[in-house]
């Protein structure tokens, strides 16, 4: 058997791994500190089961109302939680995620209770797989370049300066919630059709914070952030068997100094090593030499200008969050 | 740096349709009157100006303006149209830009692409679909407002690699690039040094120029009297005195409210 | 009757898990993910400690406190601190503390997890023993009664320290405006990290008498409370006093009127649903205070 086959089932895990994570990621990327991606997920999978075992649908079509559903759901849920801000928005997303399972639990013969929904076997092949996530990568990574790519940014750092140069950030927060209902909606459609078997265990808590150790360790702001993060959450376990015993406290530690030591990721520490080569070579180049020039040209006072240069250098231009705090 | 006295003459604030008016604008935070009936209008191709002390409610007038922060009460009208009801965005895509009291770039984004933010907007610059979505093309408007703002060797900068006069510059070419009617600016020039403000005052006459109308906030009189064709003066929310900008800085009443000692120095 | 006494002693441990988070929620912005797993990683300490050697009630509920205050204080030193430290703004550090919590809290779990295998661990070997008193047709548990005493003092002690001391002062100060506090002289760091460990020593506190009224807790137990101690003190709203206990009792209210009138696994949802409604409705909670903002 080729290393394809063997691993199979891992490969089929990282892509809707993937596919889970960018539902989380998709909002984050907008500002949108939302995890509804993952209630979508939930939904996807009972939706997949359901349609398949119970109306005898195909894979294909299975996928195609799932997912739109799973979009529509949560679109309809971010129209009435989209003015919450931070945190209570990620925590009412968290509730959702949560109803979900309860739902699940208690949906009697068509959610089968406790047990769950078994034996989902339909039509569906790695082929209209691999399909469905090249032409999702590509959407993604396209929403990453260009115009989208500079709005999207804007609207995450700065709402109100995204608004004061014509965005319709509204707009653009709802937008978030569909993307990451569909995303969550495709991959728990496509992990019931691959896994044939979900019972409510499979979508707890838990599933919120694999997904959303994936874009942290990864790196949140870009695909290839995202696929980094579930590859890695999908092998690694695998790997660490070497480990031994202690493989989940690894797991923890791993994911611990990702979040308090690299907010932005494996992915994010490319980017900055990147900029920083970048830098280098234009100092060489002169370019900066020639930039300082023209620096000093307009100030009247070089060895100020130069000191005020060095202080901001380094020194990231911060946007006072205007907040009052909270009260007691 | 002088302006011609026939420019001075130009202001008439009383002919024609304005470009903006505000009439009778309040905006209270809980108790706190930050702007307190406060009526105006600016003209085209006029540099208007509003002076007053901290706190005395220009940036929150600024912020009303562009329906960044909520209206108590009053209108506001954009070429004869009411637009307090409006989005913030909705203005901005009538082409109301502005710059921010605390320098507002995006980390991720180089200087060109934060320039290139503004742009976007535009009507006139809509590339065709493909290069749209793959993010190729130039953009002859970001070009345009690059040369203004003299940004030439920083494009590929990102803004924590830039001194603050820079960084504040770019912030002003992002604004220039929507190609905008209405130009607030909420003091472009702090933490600059004069050289750099005598640029900006510059800049903004070349602005003028084209046409723009521009209202500038501002703590540094003698570039209000060498940059503005009508200044407003603001204390405690409300508007004191108005006028050309020599005669404003002259008025006992600003005088006490907000120049003081600091003015009599100067002149 | 019997459904009251539940609702006052199901509300209490719901109290005193909620006071702990609100108490850093409120005044130094930190809503730790971390609580939960501090709450279970007391009560799994206890546990090992009691392998060793039979303890009776007090010195248990000791080890319980003084687990929570250090282990409160090592995630604020190791992780919060460093996250505050290179945060370029409010919104983002906000988020990364909610989501370093989360991962930080993946190390207690796993090493519990890890010893017990995912079952149920308890308190059995504490010399405590489980009393029952009848009044009336009315069942009381000695533990019980503990647990609403010790939730009771607690709160009002809690009040009465943000209210009158310097210290609860120099908090709401810090919780109302950073700058503010500075200008007063606050030692932001010392207070910080004061408040954390009182807020881990109540999570301790909390998993030994939870446990020992419920018996056992399971290494995961920790994250379904969090989820309920944030719709305790959204209801409430953040950072009241007020708004924490009502939240607690009304959440207990629910959770136990849906038990008696339902098959019992809804129950669940009533904390979730709650969270929404008050968000939808008002998202200050019924004693929060409207934020004031200027731009």
């Amino acid at each position: 058997m080729s290393w394809y086959d063997t691993n199979l089932v891992l490969i089929q895990a990282t892509i809707t791994g993937l596919l889970l994570a960018l539902s989380i990621q998709i909002p984050l990327r907008m500002g949108v500190f939302s995890f509804a991606g993952v209630g979508a997920y939930g939904f996807g999978c009972y939706a997949g089961a359901v349609l398949v075992l119970d109306h005898q649908m195909a894979a294909l079509p299975t996928i195609l109302v799932t997912t739109l559903a799973g979009g529509l759901i949560v679109l309809v849920l971010g129209l009435f939680i989209n003015r919450l801000n931070g945190l209570t928005l990620a925590m009412a997303t968290v509730a959702f995620d949560l109803i979900i399972g309860v739902v699940a639990v208690n949906g009697g013969e068509t959610t089968g209770g406790a047990t769950g929904r078994y034996g989902v076997i339909s039509d569906f092949t790695m082929g209209h797989m691999w399909t469905i996530l090249v032409v999702v990568m590509v959407l993604v990574a396209l929403s990453e370049r260009g115009k989208l790519g500079r709005r999207i940014d804007a609207v995450r750092d700065d709402p109100e300066l995204a608004s004061s140069v014509g965005i319709r950030v509204y707009n653009y927060r709802l937008a978030a919630f569909f993307v990451s209902g569909l995303l969550g909606a495709a991959a728990g459609a496509m992990n019931i059709l691959v896994r044939s078997a979900i019972t409510p265990l499979d979508i707890g808590f838990h599933l919120i914070v694999l997904a959303l150790t994936m874009i942290i360790v990864g790196g949140s702001l870009s695909w290839k952030g995202a696929v980094i993060g579930a590859v890695v959450f999908t092998w690694l376990p695998d790997v660490l068997q070497v480990i031994g015993e202690w493989q989940e406290l690894v797991y923890g530690v791993i994911v611990a100094v990702a979040a308090v030591l690299m907010p932005r990721g494996i992915y994010g520490l490319y980017v900055e090593a990147k900029r920083a080569v970048l830098r280098r070579r234009r100092t060489r180049r002169g370019a900066v030499r020639a930039a300082v020039a023209a620096e000093r040209a307009r100030t009247t006072d070089d060895d100020e200008a130069l000191a005020e240069m060095e202080d901001d250098l380094g020194s990231p231009s911060v946007t006072p969050g205007g907040s009052m705090g909270a009260n007691l | 740096m002088t302006t011609s006295a026939n420019e001075r003459v130009a202001h008439a604030p009383d002919s024609g349709t304005p470009v903006f008016e505000a009439r009778d604008v309040k905006v209270y935070f809980g108790g706190v009157k930050a702007v307190d009936g406060v009526s105006l209008k600016l003209m085209p191709g006029l540099i208007y100006g509003i002076i007053g002390p901290n706190g005395s409610g220009k940036s929150t007038l600024i912020g009303a303006m562009t329906r960044l922060t909520k209206l108590t009460s009053g209108e506001l009208l954009f070429d004869g149209e009411p637009y307090h009801n409006a989005s913030a965005s909705s203005i901005a895509r009538k082409r109301v830009a502005r710059t921010f009291q605390t320098v507002r770039l995006l980390p991720d984004l180089d200087v060109r692409d934060n320039i290139r933010l503004g742009a976007d907007g535009r009507q006139d610059e809509r590339p065709n679909l493909l290069s749209r979505i793959l993010g190729i093309g130039g953009s002859p408007a970001t070009d345009d407002a690059i040369d203004k703002a003299q940004l030439h060797g920083f494009e590929s900068f990102y803004p924590s690699e830039l001194s603050y006069g820079t960084q504040r510059r770019v912030e002003i070419a992002r604004a220039i690039s929507t190609n905008p009617r209405l130009l607030l600016l909420d003091e472009p020039t702090a933490g600059m040094n004069q050289t750099e403000r005598a640029e900006i005052s510059q800049l903004m006459k070349s602005l003028k120029n084209d046409g723009l109308c521009q209202l500038l906030v501002e703590h540094d009189v003698q570039m209000m009297i060498d940059t503005c064709d009508h200044v407003f003066a603001m204390n405690f929310g409300k508007l004191i005195a108005e006028g050309r900008p020599e005669d404003v800085v002259r008025d006992p009443q600003v005088q006490e409210a907000y120049l003081g000692r600091k003015w009599r120095e100067h002149a | 009757m019997q459904d009251l006494l539940s609702v006052v002693t199901l509300g209490s441990i719901y109290l005193l898990f909620a006071l702990g988070m609100s108490l850093t929620w409120g005044t130094i912005d930190i809503l730790n993910f971390s609580h939960g797993s501090i709450f279970m990683f007391s009560v799994f300490t206890g546990y090992l400690i009691l392998d060793l050697t039979t303890l009776p009630f007090l010195p248990v509920l000791l080890i319980g406190v003084a687990v929570g205050a250090l282990m409160s204080l090592l995630v604020q030193v190791l992780a919060f601190e460093q996250i505050l430290k290179r945060a370029t703004n409010k919104k983002t550090a906000e988020m990364q503390i909610l989501i370093g919590g989360i991962g930080v809290a993946i190390i207690p779990l796993a090493i519990a997890q890890h010893h017990t295998k995912s079952n149920p661990f308890g308190l059995r070997e504490s010399s405590f023993e489980l009393h029952t008193w009848v009044v009336g047709d009315l069942r009381i548990t000695n533990i019980a009664a503990i647990t609403v005493v010790t939730a009771a003092i607690l709160w009002v002690a809690m009040a009465l320290w943000l209210r009158r001391s310097r210290q609860g002062l120099a908090l709401r100060a810090i919780g109302v405006d950073t700058e503010v506090a500075s200008l007063m002289g606050v030692h932001r760091r010392r207070l910080a990290l004061a408040t954390m460990a009182v807020s881990g020593a109540l999570a301790g506190l909390a998993g030994m008498l939870f446990t020992f009224s419920l018996g056992a807790i399971t290494p995961e137990s920790g994250d379904t409370l969090l989820v309920k101690a944030f719709a305790c003190i959204i209801l409430g709203g953040i950072g009241s006093m007020r708004g924490v206990l009502f939240g607690s009792y009304f959440l207990a209210a629910c959770e136990v009127w849906v038990l008696t009138q339902t098959s019992g696994s809804w129950v669940e949802a009533v904390s979730f649903g709650l969270i929404f409604l008050v968000l939808l409705i008002r998202p200050t909670g019924v004693f929060g205070r409207k934020e004031v903002r200027r731009t």
